[in-house]
């Protein structure tokens, strides 16, 4: 009887895996990108503060603060890989 | 004609992400190569030889000569090299000793990210293999280093300090940093193919995707080639004086 009525509807079990995969990439980048993103806007302030204090350190800070964001950015990187893999491999 | 544009660029979509693979038998063991990635990879070491050559044409070989245009534009670019790579180093010897590795990474990885916005080809970086293949590089390098640097006895120290039983944290950083470091530029490059690609199938195929190759391949690409390089120098200056 509920197997007739899912025929019906048209909804197999691999329909709702492949809503499941779009939506969990989709929570995936969107709540891993918080992180980073306030992380990296810190840096950002934090540098900018520095160099409008002291103009002449701008090369050295502006290093270190490209540096920090990169590492900063490494967990935003791996939940983009996650993201990637459930949309193209799985 | 139009169509037939749009149709092309639907068969990119289709074949994103899809890759050539020769497979080699050794007897039981298979080897698979990622055809496009090492032709990539070949055509970036080409351009790269190709503009050395083509650039050592340009110098004059007694120094003491006006400088030519090309050498003085060269000796800009090294000065620029050794003041934002070699600079951070902290031992002079260190920056004399790494600059030419260093250097040769970070020209090698912005080529790499620069090919893919020509048409027809693709970053090599894309492939996790080959950023994978350099951090492994640096790694190697900067123990190696440390080992040299140091005496081999520090080396091994260095994995119990502070405490003994930091052990297992310093094994796992020691994994850790090669695979974040390979990832890192892997996922940008990759993320950044993607979004062109979508973006100029599905949105906007004739204005903007100029617009975006600059942003994601020239502007995010040189700026993760400089980090790329830039978290090498940190990697070996860490293993050998921290």
């Amino acid at each position: 009887m509920q197997e007739a009525q899912a025929v019906v509807s048209g909804i197999s079990g691999a329909d709702i895996a492949l809503a499941a995969k779009y939506i969990a990439a989709g929570l995936c980048m969107g709540i891993g990108a918080i992180g980073p993103a306030i992380g990296e806007g810190l840096a950002a302030a934090h540098a900018l503060d520095g160099m409008a204090r002291q103009p002449e350190m701008q090369g050295a800070l502006l290093r270190t603060m490209v540096l920090g964001q990169a590492i900063t950015e490494t967990t935003g990187i791996y939940s983009l890989l996650i993201a990637i893999v459930l949309l193209f491999v799985v | 004609m139009l169509k037939a544009i749009f149709d092309q660029l639907a068969g990119l979509l289709t074949h994103l992400g899809e890759k050539r693979i020769a497979i080699l038998n050794l007897g039981g063991m298979e080897i698979r190569f990622d055809i496009m990635a090492i032709l990539m990879s070949w055509v970036v070491i080409a351009l790269l030889v190709i503009l050395a050559l083509f650039l050592r044409r340009g110098l004059r070989q007694p120094v003491t000569e006006k400088p030519s245009r090309t050498q003085a534009a060269l000796v800009a670019l090294i000065d620029l090299l050794k003041g934002q790579l070699a600079g951070n180093f902290a031992s002079e010897r260190l920056a004399t000793m790494m600059f030419p590795f260093v250097s040769t990474i970070f020209l090698y990885v912005l080529f790499s990210n620069w090919l893919g916005v020509l048409p027809y080809m693709q970053s090599p970086t894309q492939n996790v293999n080959i950023t994978l293949g350099l951090a492994l590089l640096v790694a190697v390098v900067s123990h190696v280093l440390a080992a040299r640097f140091n005496g081999v006895r520090k080396w091994l120290k260095s994995f119990i300090e502070p405490y003994p039983f930091m052990l297992p944290i310093n094994l796992v950083g020691m994994v850790a940093n090669p695979l974040s470091h390979a990832f890192r530029l892997f996922g940008n490059i990759l993320a950044g193919t993607i979004l062109v690609t979508v973006i100029m199938v599905k949105f906007a195929p004739i204005i903007l995707p100029p617009a975006f190759h600059i942003i994601f391949g020239l502007f995010f690409g040189g700026i993760q080639a400089f980090v790329f390089a830039l978290l090498a120098v940190a990697y070996i200056n860490v293993a050998v004086e921290g």
